[in-house]
């Protein structure tokens, strides 16, 4: 698509349009209807504005809050509320609550993007403070209740919303993983995917003609703005992003929702609706974008990498995960999203109304946003321990028919827990462990087989320490059989190997 | 009507539900299983009402089999729930899903109280009760 186009109208005109009752706005729905009946460069020449708009879980998001000095007044070096911890590297009575924030008596059930969502409902919110205490500042704690009326100022600064697509998940593993795409079911049982498609702002303006910083927008049910790229901005490959602000106190806690992800964390689901002046038929075209032309992968995360290393297992339209079922090699498999269609088209009918009513006039940006931005991995400068570092090669392993109390014996002279168990050709197929052999034993069963674990929990060589520690701890095990691509066992892992190797060191060498 | 079939360990190994269905020729339908060595936790559904059900049930006591009748329900709370669809595909009997307008819809005859969805939901719409 060719950026410099014929201009067929400007932001200036479209504002006097709409201040004299008469521009024509349609929603990006509404807008793709009339495209694909008469066509774009119909479209182009009737159509002033197009709203959009999406409603995820936009997990950089947070508030700036100024609370007024108390008197006596306190510089606060720390400061909750409702027991969840504010950034408090700023001026006396400054802070920025982060919607991921944790509760620190609630945990998982409630955070930073409750106590927003609280805080623009008006609910009463419980405020404590502590600091050293200085010459100019000698209060040292503050316990009090607050509502959002008593803050001098509540501003909502989000330095990353709005992805213009998310890559979908799917997970191959065979045990349930709970992540921030929500609850994904084992061997590839389900899709969880994220965005709005042909509603979601930035699809809508795909290649920045329009939308920059200074845009207003609808933003959490009240007026904000563009103030930048947002974190990770990286458009040449259809994930741009935005930063945006708002004032809290003009927003409606029905686009500001808090939200827990189970086992994972909590966040804030932000509603956000942009405002696509059609200022050439390039714009229009973008605006008509339809769900089954916007493409993203499905990525396994079952496999614990980065997110952009996790392998793609599909490649989809958002109509394709839309409709509920996707397929992945040759199975059919249910999808659903975790970001809300509805609210999405409900906030491009507002921004509409907003507009057609006189309420909400667009902007021209002060300045574009970058079409390009490098997307850069954090480096791990000193070397990590891996599993290849610490895993003991010399492994004892048996055979399914093997005799329990021959094996048994075997492990007691060697002073060993864990036994792999593997096939003619060398395949773990299962593990048994000095307990369960004592169990077996005691209940008179004859061979390994009869008693091996099947479902074995696993290392790879070259995944990190803190990985497979982690997996250890999970499942409440001691030691994992490291294996390669073919299963073939080519070393043993246990807490007490890892443990000798770390006493008194970080996970670094 | 939804059963849930609690096996101790004492009848695990017994094919106590096959018996049943032979000797009533009823269509038991499993929604649900955990079975392993130490128990088993069956979710079934049997299509009979009444005398006959309360029959069948007594069946399953016999056998020493602890039955428990789901009758739920789920609760979706409508003024907390964004319909963002979260909890549609982790469920394993397809209840959820999206009505016409993309809003969440529930199908009770289909669920089977386990709980997947409770848990998947991010702001907490649903309850079981
Ligand atoms: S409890 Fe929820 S997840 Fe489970 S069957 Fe019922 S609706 Fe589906
Ligand atoms: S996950 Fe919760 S909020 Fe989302 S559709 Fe289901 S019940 Fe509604």
């Amino acid at each position: 698509m060719k950026r410099s186009q014929r201009e067929i109208r400007s932001v200036e005109e479209i504002n006097e349009k709409i201040k004299r009752g008469d521009a024509v706005v349609l929603t990006a729905e509404e807008m793709i209807k009339l495209a694909d009946s008469s066509g774009i460069k119909v479209a182009a020449k009737e159509v002033d504005v197009v709203t959009t708009g999406t409603f995820g879980a936009m997990c950089s998001s947070g508030v700036f809050l100024n609370f007024g000095h108390s008197d006596p007044p306190i510089k606060m070096t720390k400061c909750w509320l409702n027991d969840v911890p504010l950034y408090k590297g700023l001026a006396a009575v400054d802070g920025y609550l982060g919607a991921t924030a944790l509760s620190e008596t609630q945990g998982f059930e409630y955070g930073g993007g409750h106590v927003i969502e609280d805080l623009v409902s008006g609910k009463e919110i419980e405020l404590r403070a502590e600091s050293y205490g200085t010459d100019c500042y000698p209060r040292r704690h503050i316990e009090t209740v607050i509502t959002i009326d008593d803050l001098n100022q509540a501003i909502l600064v989000n330095p990353r919303n709005c992805y213009q697509k998310y890559d979908a998940a799917t997970n191959s593993t065979d045990r349930v993983i709970y992540t921030y795409m929500g609850t994904l079911l084992p061997n590839y049982g389900n899709v969880s995917f994220s965005g709005a498609g042909q509603l979601n702002p930035l699809c809508k303006d795909w290649n920045y003609e329009t939308i920059g910083i200074g845009t207003r927008i609808f933003l959490g049910g009240g007026v904000g703005y563009i103030i930048g790229e947002g974190t990770q901005h990286s458009p040449q490959s259809g994930f741009g992003t935005l930063m945006v602000r708002g004032d809290l106190k003009k927003m409606n806690s029905r686009y500001l929702r808090g939200a827990s992800f189970y086992r994972y964390g909590v966040t804030l689901y932000v509603g956000v609706g942009i405002p696509i002046p059609i200022i050439n038929e390039n714009v229009a075209s973008t605006a008509a974008l339809r769900d089954d032309q916007i493409t993203v992968n499905i990525r396994d995360y079952g496999v614990p990498s980065r997110p952009d290393l996790r392998p793609i297992v599909s490649r989809v339209t958002y109509a394709d995960l839309r409709s509920g079922k996707v397929t992945i090699g040759d199975k059919e498999v249910p999808s659903s999203s975790l970001s809300s269609y509805k609210m999405a088209r409900e906030i491009s009918e507002v921004l509409k109304k907003w507009i057609l009513e006189g309420r909400f006039f667009l902007t021209k940006p002060v300045e574009p946003l970058p079409r390009r931005r490098e997307f850069k991995p954090l480096r791990i400068r000193r070397k990590e321990l891996r599993v290849r570092d610490v895993m003991r090669r010399e492994v004892i392993t048996a055979k399914p028919d093997d005799e329990v109390k021959e094996v048994a014996r075997k492990l007691v002279a060697k002073g060993i827990d864990h036994l792999p168990v593997i096939d003619r050709d060398g395949r773990l197929i299962g593990i048994v462990t000095s307990w369960d052999l004592a169990k077996a034993i005691a209940n008179d069963r004859n061979v390994l087989s009869e008693i091996m674990t099947r479902k074995v929990i696993t290392a790879r060589e070259d995944e990190s320490i803190d990985v497979v520690a982690r997996r250890m701890a999970q499942h409440n095990i001691s030691g994992l059989p490291v294996i390669d691509e073919a299963k073939q066992v080519s070393g043993i892992i246990t807490t007490d190997d890892i443990s000798r190797r770390l006493v008194g060191r970080r996970l670094t060498i | 009507m939804r059963v849930r079939l609690i096996y101790s360990p004492e009848v695990v190994e017994k094919p106590v539900l096959a018996e049943i269905i032979a000797k009533t020729g009823l269509l038991i339908n499993i929604l649900e299983a955990k079975v392993n060595a130490q128990k088993g936790e069956l979710v079934v559904s049997i299509p009979s009402t009444g005398k006959r059900l309360e029959e069948i049930l007594a069946m399953f006591r016999e056998a020493g089999v602890r039955v428990q009748k789901v009758t739920k329900v789920l609760q979706i709370d409508y003024d907390r729930c964004t319909s963002c669809g979260a909890c549609i595909s982790p469920c394993p009997t397809r209840a959820l899903r999206f009505g016409p307008d993309w809003t969440l819809e529930f199908d009770e005859e289909k669920c089977v109280a386990c709980r997947t969805c409770v848990n998947a939901c991010p702001v907490k719409a649903i309850t079981l009760l």
